[in-house]
């Protein structure tokens, strides 16, 4: 829909034209809006969360970074999610692999599978989890809970790497072959290099979602490996001061940092593709 | 690089998967330095053939040898045999000099021998000074030309080709013919070419082989092929062949045998099958080059040749050549093409000119049906 387009049509599509677009605009300020109330509040010179604030302070952001409570959390969030990635990275691209070059009968239910985990209710899992948890007594400790975050995180790379793989013939791998690279050497020299950015964002994605994970995090996790969105949901039971708003928004803003370094990076590998084609 | 290429020798080679038969017990001698081309209707077995030897496709019985060593258990990597694919299947992430440098890197040479023979095998391919750019700024024959540089540079005994110029536009096709062609001539190593267009396959082999259904058909010089097609299908897959159906029992003559048909009467013709096989089995096949047309009265029956009286359906030109479409005997049957090089003739006949078509006993072949 370019100016060209535009100047030949009646006028009454020019006009429902516009209204789409206003559309378009009115459901994104829908959905975004309630992400950046936090923000605001989170800022607040109250003792308690309202809204509007009536003034403006960051002792809030202060009183999170001297309570040890907090910065635990922090730090066992970092703790979890990092492992969580990588283990999903390295597990959700084997299990790629497998499904789009293995010559796997019966592809696409064991494709539905893989991402099954992902689609399921998290408390499903997490009633599942907790009880296998315990016989192997793993219940509050980081193993438990990046196993359990590992699970969800997979899929995501899963679904990343196979998009990665689809737009690269599995001839390279061939022609690899006939050249003299064994397995290993045209995973590494060829596969590898290729799928690089479909790996990263996947693994990015995994952390994001173990980073603000909630519900297994409460079945899972103890007092001494929770994590921030645990202790957000704990603190709102019985303080709703202002620096949970502040602990919130910090997590807002790591998760939408990841997210951008996300579209950057499907924006660049995009870019690569139209040049193949081009 | 002046080596020869290998002796490809295939016994009772097949493949089957499950129930399905996608290569029926095939074999097959490849001369050392020979272009063999594989062709047939997509499904006929040929991409099937060629996997058995670059070891994509594990053959479910009999032995694949390269000069003398069997190839069976060894993998596609240790096999030492180039190939070339539809897509050109070059690695995007690596410039040109580095694609063609791969397999010399794997195989742990020293960085100025690599460059050496890289820059030598580019500029073998006509393109010296490409080595810097990424395959994507490369056209799809530059792109092709490449992926015949990396595939050779290792100075394997062996070239497979998958329909490498399936890809490209026409014109393309039949430059890029000629450079493979000369490219083999340089590199000296024994090609083994699929290809669907049998065309491609007359230019380009040495010998080639007709498959269909999971078999080869018949294999030979393109000449011969054309010549001497033993069956229905390999004179119709190669060029066009007016089959002509026969009725009844040919009686035997001295060294041709007279057929009789329902169109055309009795027709003199070579017997290619032997005396067993006379049958309704049979068809008689004649190239479109091989007849006259006559117009008016002229009419003497010669004793070696043929004559059938028709009526022209459609006259097209095309480069050099009227194409006729004679109907002869009833419109149930199809028309009979004829070819004639337009120099010769004055004018091109209109549609609907009653002629007589003439054509030699010799260019008269009895052939199996299937």
């Amino acid at each position: 829909m370019d100016a060209d387009t535009a100047t030949w049509l009646p006028i009454r599509y020019r006009a429902s034209n516009k209204l789409l677009v206003l559309l378009a605009w009115l459901i994104l300020l829908f959905l975004i809006t309630p992400q950046f109330v936090i923000v605001p509040l989170s800022f607040s010179s109250e003792a308690y969360l309202s809204f509007p604030p009536a003034g403006w302070s960051t002792k809030w952001y202060g009183s999170f970074a001297n309570s040890p409570d907090w910065g635990r959390a922090a730090i066992n969030s970092l703790a979890i999610g990092l492992p969580t990635a990588l283990l999903s990275m390295i597990l959700g691209t084997m299990a790629s692999l497998a499904v789009s070059r293995g010559g796997i009968t019966r592809q696409s239910l064991v494709a539905a599978l893989m991402v099954a985990p992902m689609m399921l209710p998290h408390i499903i899992l997490a009633i599942g989890l907790y009880p296998i948890m315990l016989w192997f007594k793993l219940l509050t400790s980081y193993a438990g809970v990046i196993i359990a975050h590992t699970v969800v995180g997979i899929p995501l790379v899963f679904i990343t790497v196979n998009s990665a793989l689809s737009r690269h013939s599995g001839s390279l791998e061939l022609a690899a072959m006939t050249l003299g690279a064994g397995p290993w050497q045209s995973f590494w020299k060829v596969t590898f290099p290729l799928i690089r950015p479909g790996i990263l964002i996947g693994g990015i994605l995994a952390f994001a979602s173990s980073f603000d994970e909630l519900m297994l995090a409460l079945f899972l996790t103890g007092v001494g490996t929770q994590t921030l969105p645990r202790l957000i949901w704990l603190q709102m039971n019985d303080y709703l001061t202002p620096t949970i708003a502040a602990a919130a928004s910090l997590i807002f803003l790591v998760t939408l940092g990841l997210l951008v370094a996300v579209s950057i990076l499907q924006t660049r590998s995009g870019a690569e593709k139209a040049n193949a084609h081009g | 690089m002046a080596k020869r290429g290998g002796k490809l020798v295939m016994e009772q080679v097949q493949k089957r998967y499950h129930k399905t038969v996608a290569l029926h017990p095939t074999s097959l001698d490849i001369e050392p330095g020979e272009f063999f081309s594989l062709i047939g209707p997509s499904g006929s077995g040929k991409t099937t053939l060629l996997g058995t030897v670059a070891g994509f496709v594990p053959p479910t019985g009999g032995r694949i040898e390269m000069d003398g060593v069997n190839l069976a258990m060894l993998p596609p990597y240790q096999r030492n045999i180039g190939m070339v694919f539809q897509n050109y299947a070059l690695f995007p992430h690596m410039s040109v000099f580095d694609n063609v440098a791969f397999p010399l890197r794997l195989r742990k040479l020293g960085v100025a021998a690599v460059e050496e023979r890289t820059r030598k095998m580019l500029a073998t391919v006509r393109l010296p000074d490409f080595g810097h750019r990424m395959p994507s700024q490369l056209s799809g024959g530059q792109q092709q030309r490449v992926a015949l540089a990396r595939a050779a540079v290792y100075g394997p005994r062996m070239l497979l080709m998958d329909e490498p110029l399936g890809a490209l536009d026409k014109n393309l096709r039949e430059e890029l013919q000629y450079e493979i062609k000369a490219f083999h001539r340089q590199i000296d190593a024994t090609v083994l070419y699929v290809t669907h267009d049998q065309e491609e396959a007359a230019t380009m082999s040495d010998r080639l082989a007709i498959m269909n259904a999971g078999r080869i058909v018949q294999h030979g010089t393109p000449r011969h092929l054309y010549e001497h097609p033993t069956n229905a299908f390999v004179a119709s897959f190669l060029g066009t062949a007016n089959l002509i159906a026969v009725i009844g029992k040919p009686e035997s003559g001295e060294a041709e045998v007279r057929v009789p048909t329902a169109n055309a009467g009795l027709l003199k013709a070579i017997n290619t099958i032997g005396q067993g096989a006379m049958s309704e089995a049979s068809v008689i096949c004649v190239r479109p080059e091989s007849i006259r047309i006559e117009t008016g009265e002229q009419a003497k029956v010669c004793a070696n040749s043929n004559r059938m009286a028709g009526k022209i359906l459609d006259a097209t030109y095309t480069a050099g050549t009227f194409r006729y479409q004679v109907q002869v005997g009833t419109e149930t049957e199809a028309p009979v093409a004829v070819r004639l090089p337009s120099v010769r003739q004055s004018d091109m006949l209109p549609r609907g000119t009653n002629v007589s078509l003439v054509w030699p006993a010799s260019a008269t072949l009895l052939i199996r049906k299937d």
